[in-house]
């Protein structure tokens, strides 16, 4: 069980210093599903950003806290003074190893690198980083021991076989993995992300969320570009993160639509910066129905 | 601004390296008129932005550089038994006539200051020949150099319908006091309707300094494709060129370069269309770490008569340090309205999304860094066809990566 706690959280752009993020409070805990939602400009993928580390962005105030429980690891018994993580501590890397996975509105097309080496290596390297951060009386890597890279071989041939996860391993919980979102075995061949349509590019996210099993996975407008069937096969794999592996789901959207299929336990409205109503899945229904104007009302009456 | 450059060299010497290969006398003429012309003759043309020559070769000190007597080497030639693999030294014993033929046709060896050096003072080389018809893999030569300085000279000449790849290496062996410097020129005469690849894969140590200039003339429907490496040295300048001669003729370039600490790559890939239904293809990759600096020129040269061109290049460099610099001039020469031609140059740093992307998934920095040098190099790597050469270069650069 992990819960992710956002506390007054306030960040601004790094560069520029415009103010985004105005006091955000939410948690998510693994299990629930929560649909965050708010007009263009409301702050909505600064959150996701800020919480998985993006360098754009200078968090001023405020704590991203992770908890977990002794046995949230499988095979890995947490030590009680390190059940509590504030991601704002954290590099980018270390946040997916306590737990966190940020999918993408727009993942970056990265070429010579092909897709099963990518996921293979961000696997091994995040139980390795998992073993650094959670054995109880080690002393942690030195900076350069850490960095040590395991990129041994051809980038066209995929890593030697080190880690973890060996490839023979590897591939057969790709393959199984892919076969569950109905994709294509040979996009594994592929360059991450490369010439992918705007749909392949989203299930391809939902498909590292399924290798690297997240506590907690934010996904930000999974659902923007994706025709009826894609949205179905993505829809698909956001509930098993939630069904199969526990995983705890901050699902950002504008729309309506994709909570027909995901359905949320809770839904979260944000407005300039900052929550200004919570509530169940009627909540989204109201606001296809209605837009954000009455939420906006609400929120300066009680201001 | 013509040079002197080198007030100690001797007529006596270039006899003297003359007479240890046994050679004939119309070679020994041509290496001492190219002595006789280097105070007369300037450096290679370098690529100069406002303020600025990017690779200043008038201040090495040549004096102390070349070592014209001392010359050693440790070499391999190679290659299948349908083909003859020579060194200079037995080609002038047994195929007198077509060295004399070949020898300084496709480079003049008074083309500029550094050829005619090379030219007087050359002490080695492999002269490969490839009969009619004859398909020829895995011809390999492999140049340790031991002394301060090395004058390597390379010559291939293919037959009709023939085919032949032929990889070279250049690396440093026994240390030496001071710093070194390579010259090697290679000319290939590619025949009609052959089709020659040619790799190079230059490690030298990094007190070497390197001179290279590869050029090949292509015959009607023949194809050069060159594949360029350079990874080591303190200093290259390297320039692979091909004059497309004959109707149909194709050529292809492909390089890539890894520099870091304080390396220095000139670096240029030159195509002259001279013929009608001609095809060019040049593409270079690079990557600078530390202090290294690169300077990449690119010519497409599309001709009067060349009906019927297609001409395209690519050169990219990525930075991987706020220390490194590049400079890229790619340039298209087009005298025929009949031509289809690109060109296309940028030089940038590592993406901070695509880092950013990576390290979310849990990948450290360092190895999403390398990743992503790795996978940069890629759309190079995938246009080698000779999978030796492949393995080679990708393991040099992950080598690199490591350090």
């Amino acid at each position: 069980m992990a819960r992710l706690q956002l506390k007054n959280l306030h960040a601004k752009v790094a560069e520029g210093g415009e103010k985004i993020l105005d006091g955000v409070d939410l948690e998510v805990s693994s299990g629930e599903i929560h649909a965050l939602m708010g007009p263009n400009g409301s702050g909505k993928s600064t959150t996701a950003k800020v919480i998985a580390g993006h360098p754009a962005y200078e968090v001023t105030e405020g704590e991203v806290l992770v908890h977990l429980d002794e046995d949230e690891f499988e095979g890995m018994t947490i030590p009680e003074e390190k059940r509590i993580w504030n991601l704002l501590d954290l590099e980018p890397n270390e946040r997916a190893a306590v737990g966190v996975f940020l999918g993408f509105q727009y993942p970056v097309e990265i070429e010579g690198v092909t897709m099963v080496n990518f996921l293979r290596t961000a696997l091994n390297a995040k139980l390795e980083e998992r073993d650094d951060l959670f054995e109880e009386g080690e002393e942690a890597e030195t900076e350069e021991e850490a960095e040590d890279s395991g990129y041994d071989t051809s980038p066209m041939e995929g890593n030697a076989d080190e880690g973890d996860v060996g490839v023979a391993e590897f591939q057969e919980l790709m393959a199984e993995k892919m076969d569950q979102l109905d994709m294509d075995t040979t996009f594994a061949q592929r360059y991450l992300n490369a010439g992918f349509s705007g749909g392949e590019k989203k299930q391809n996210e939902v498909l590292q969320a399924a290798i690297l099993e997240p506590s907690i996975a934010v996904l930000d407008e999974i659902d923007s570009g994706l025709d009826i069937d894609r949205l179905q096969d993505v829809s698909k794999g956001i509930n098993a993160l939630r069904d199969e592996q526990g995983a705890g789901i901050l699902q950002i959207t504008h729309y309506q639509r994709i909570l027909d299929y995901v359905e949320p336990d809770h839904v979260h409205v944000m407005l300039d910066g900052k929550i200004a109503t919570s509530g169940g899945p009627e909540l989204a229904e109201r606001l296809e129905n209605e837009g954000y104007d009455w939420v906006r009302e609400e929120a300066y009456e009680t201001a | 601004m013509s040079t002197q450059l080198h007030a100690n060299l001797t007529e006596e010497q270039v006899r003297e390296i003359s007479n240890r290969l046994d050679e004939p006398e119309w070679l020994l003429q041509q290496r001492l008129d190219a002595l006789g012309a280097l105070s007369e003759l300037d450096m290679p043309d370098v690529i100069r932005t406002p303020g600025r020559n990017w690779t200043n070769l008038y201040d090495l000190d040549f004096e102390s550089l070349v070592d014209p007597l001392n010359a050693a080497e440790e070499k391999d030639q190679v290659g299948p038994d349908e083909v003859e693999v020579m060194s200079i030294a037995e080609a002038l014993d047994d195929h007198e006539e077509l060295v004399r033929e070949h020898f300084g046709s496709v480079i003049d060896p008074q083309e500029n200051y550094l050829t005619a050096l090379q030219t007087a003072l050359f002490s080695t080389g492999t002269v490969v020949v490839v009969p009619d018809g004859v398909d020829a893999e895995d011809i390999t030569v492999r140049t340790r150099m031991n002394s301060r300085s090395l004058f390597n000279y390379t010559l291939v000449v293919t037959g009709k319908s023939s085919s032949a790849t032929i990889l070279e290496r250049q690396t440093t062996g026994d240390e030496v006091d001071g710093e070194r410097y390579y010259s090697g020129l290679v000319e290939i005469a590619a025949g009609e309707n052959s089709n020659v690849q040619y790799g190079s894969l230059q490690n030298l140590d990094e007190t070497s300094y390197d001179y290279t200039l590869k050029r090949g003339h292509a015959d009607t429907n023949a194809t050069l494709n060159w594949i360029e490496g350079n990874v080591g040295s303190r200093l290259t300048k390297s320039s692979v060129e091909t004059r497309l001669l004959g109707e149909g003729s194709e050529t292809h370039i492909v390089g890539a370069f890894f520099g870091h600490n304080d390396q220095h790559f000139d670096v240029a890939s030159r195509v002259w269309h001279e013929a009608e239904h001609t095809t060019a293809d040049l593409v270079t990759r690079g990557v600078l770490d530390d202090r290294a600096r690169s300077v990449y020129e690119g010519v497409q040269d599309v001709g009067r008569d060349a009906w019927n061109t297609s001409s395209y290049q690519r050169e990219n460099t990525l930075m991987l340090s706020d220390e490194s610099e590049a400079d890229a001039s790619p340039k298209l020469i087009i005298n025929n309205h009949d031509t289809e031609a690109s060109h296309a140059a940028s030089v940038g740093q590592v993406d901070e999304l695509d880092l950013f992307y990576m390290t979310s998934r849990g990948v450290s920095p360092r190895t999403a860094r390398n990743m992503l040098v790795e996978g940069f190099f890629v759309p190079v790597l995938e246009e080698i066809a000779v999978e030796e050469f492949r393995d080679d270069l990708s393991e040099l650069v992950a080598a690199r990566l490591r350090e």
